[in-house]
């Protein structure tokens, strides 16, 4: 395409979006609106992912070692925890380390521990704290390392880890069917919206043909229009989200502060890529498939 | 420049449109295309266009077969030939201007030989004060003054008008005859398929009548000839 070419159709684009004013706006509305519900989506679905991944971090399987084990078990148990591929971080806590700990989170209460302070008195095991690659293996490295010599018993929160992720599965695999939903919808609404534009302007596609334009004359300045109204529409929805979620992210720092949100910056990076492509490829998209129809005429 | 042999067209499995058609046109005529309502009229420039592909037969313009024609070559026959409509077919939201000077920027022409050349089109017209009106404030001949000034303003070699006259009075009619004959002086091939008798019998030029699909007469200085 020529330097002129392209020119000229950005500039037909342009007049031709302003001309069909309504048209224009009707197409930008309709692009804001199905990206800012989905803009509003992806951002509550990233924060659930993060909480849910705050969660997964802070779930560990603890092994508590049976009390005949010796120090060779000890360390024989070490090893084959340290060599096992589904562990990152394996961490020895001795039994004094545990009631320590113990007595921190117990507070003004930790003199109902007096008696057991003292040397051989103690009845924690000492445990090693062992955290996995990907956290849904935790049941299944637990059942295994149950059956490991020097093992007493194996702890990992069964029965809540389980409920947890099957719940986190469903949230993530029903936002993402809800985010394909939209956008299948906002492709329709989009051509329709830009196939209106083109019936009402069928009848100069017709005197082009006739003068002698080539298809793709025709075309090109129906996709920069849907460009352009595509890229304008996604424009409003990362304006909105932002702030709004600047103002929830104050908000939840106020009221609720053991929730932590993923940072506006860091989400709107990511949206800012997503919702511009989307309207631009949704918008290109509306103005070919939309022209098609009447270049075949 | 066009030689039809042995066409027929049909329009499904409905009744042949045109029937054994064989003409010849050649550069720098005149020519009326008469006959009543459905005697193959439209059809006929529907096939110079390449709009359609004849179901039988042979048509060549400026030498090239068109039913060889692959679609992508439609738009540059279309370069060369000029239409006027019967209904003008003018952009309503856009100036007279614009309205030529769309034709020319769809060929890709220079914007500068682009400003020089529509004036003077307009000014061939006689529309040389009205650059800047839009269709709706000019009268049916002046809209078709329009008109014939995008048809003719990629100089093609030929000029086709379908019922040019059909939508204006007759002394306005007359004007847009007139102005046909300066093109055609000027070296352009007109074809004109049209109704009106009166100007049909007046021009004196080569008249080739159809009738059910059929070439009933082609005469040089003809008249309108009326289906027996």
């Amino acid at each position: 395409m020529h330097a002129r070419s392209l020119l000229y159709f950005l500039g037909e684009a342009l007049k031709s979006a302003v001309r069909h004013g309504w048209m224009s706006i009707a197409s930008i509305a309709v692009v804001s609106i199905t990206l800012l519900i989905l803009g509003s989506f992806m951002v509550i679905n990233y924060n659930v992912a993060l909480l849910t991944e705050d969660i997964k971090d802070q779930m560990q399987i603890v092994v508590r070692m049976d009390d005949e084990a010796d120090e060779q078990a000890h360390r024989a148990l070490q090893r084959a925890l340290v060599a096992h591929p589904d562990l990152v971080e394996v961490r020895f806590v001795s039994r004094d380390e545990a009631m320590e700990r113990l007595k921190r989170q117990m507070g003004d209460q930790a003199f109902l521990l007096a008696g057991y302070a003292e040397q051989g008195k103690n009845p924690l095991r000492d445990s090693f704290e062992l955290r996995t690659h990907i956290p849904e293996d935790i049941p299944r490295v637990a059942a295994e390392l149950q059956e490991y010599a020097g093992v007493a018993y194996v702890d990992y929160g069964r029965g809540v880890v389980e409920p947890l992720f099957q719940f986190t599965g469903i949230v993530r695999w029903l936002g993402l069917a809800f985010m394909a939903g939209l956008a299948v919808t906002a492709i329709f609404l989009i051509s329709h919206t830009i196939r209106l534009t083109v019936y009402i302007r069928r009848k100069e596609i017709m005197i082009m043909k006739y003068v002698g334009a080539t298809d793709w004359f025709i075309r090109w300045p129906f996709i920069f229009e849907g460009l352009m109204l595509g890229f304008v529409g996604a424009l409003m929805p990362l304006v909105v989200i932002y702030y709004s979620y600047l103002a929830a992210a104050q908000w939840m720092q106020l009221n609720i502060r053991f929730i932590s949100l993923v940072p506006a910056a860091d989400i709107m990076s990511e949206l800012i890529r997503v919702l511009l492509i989307l309207g631009v490829v949704l918008g290109v998209l509306g103005g070919s498939i939309s022209v098609r129809r009447f270049l075949k005429a | 420049m066009i030689e039809i042999y042995h066409l027929y067209h049909q329009y499904g499995d409905d009744q042949m449109v045109l029937r054994d058609i064989n003409l010849t046109i050649d550069r720098g005529e005149f020519i009326f295309i008469v006959g009543a309502s459905g005697a193959g009229k439209s059809t006929l420039l529907k096939l110079f266009l390449r709009e359609i592909k004849p179901s039988r037969g042979t048509i060549k313009i400026f030498g090239r077969d068109l039913t060889r024609l692959k679609n992508g070559e439609v738009p540059y026959l279309r370069r060369n030939i000029g239409m006027v409509f019967q209904d003008f077919r003018l952009l309503q939201d856009r100036s007279v201007y614009e309205n030529v000077a769309f034709t020319m920027r769809v060929t890709g022409t220079a914007a500068r030989e682009i400003r020089k050349r529509v004036p003077l089109t307009l000014e061939l017209v006689g529309l040389k004060d009205k650059l800047f009106k839009k269709p709706s404030e000019l009268s049916g001949g002046e809209q078709q003054r329009v008109s014939l000034a995008r048809a003719i303003v990629n100089r093609p070699a030929m000029v086709i008008a379908d019922e040019p006259t059909g939508n204006l009075d007759p002394a306005t009619s007359l004007e847009i005859l007139n102005l046909l004959q300066e093109i055609n002086i000027r070296g352009t091939t007109v074809i004109v398929a049209t109704h009106a008798q009166d100007l049909v019998d007046r021009l004196q030029k080569r008249v080739i009548c159809l009738d059910q699909g059929y070439v009933i007469s082609d005469r040089e200085r003809g008249v309108y000839l009326h289906a027996r």
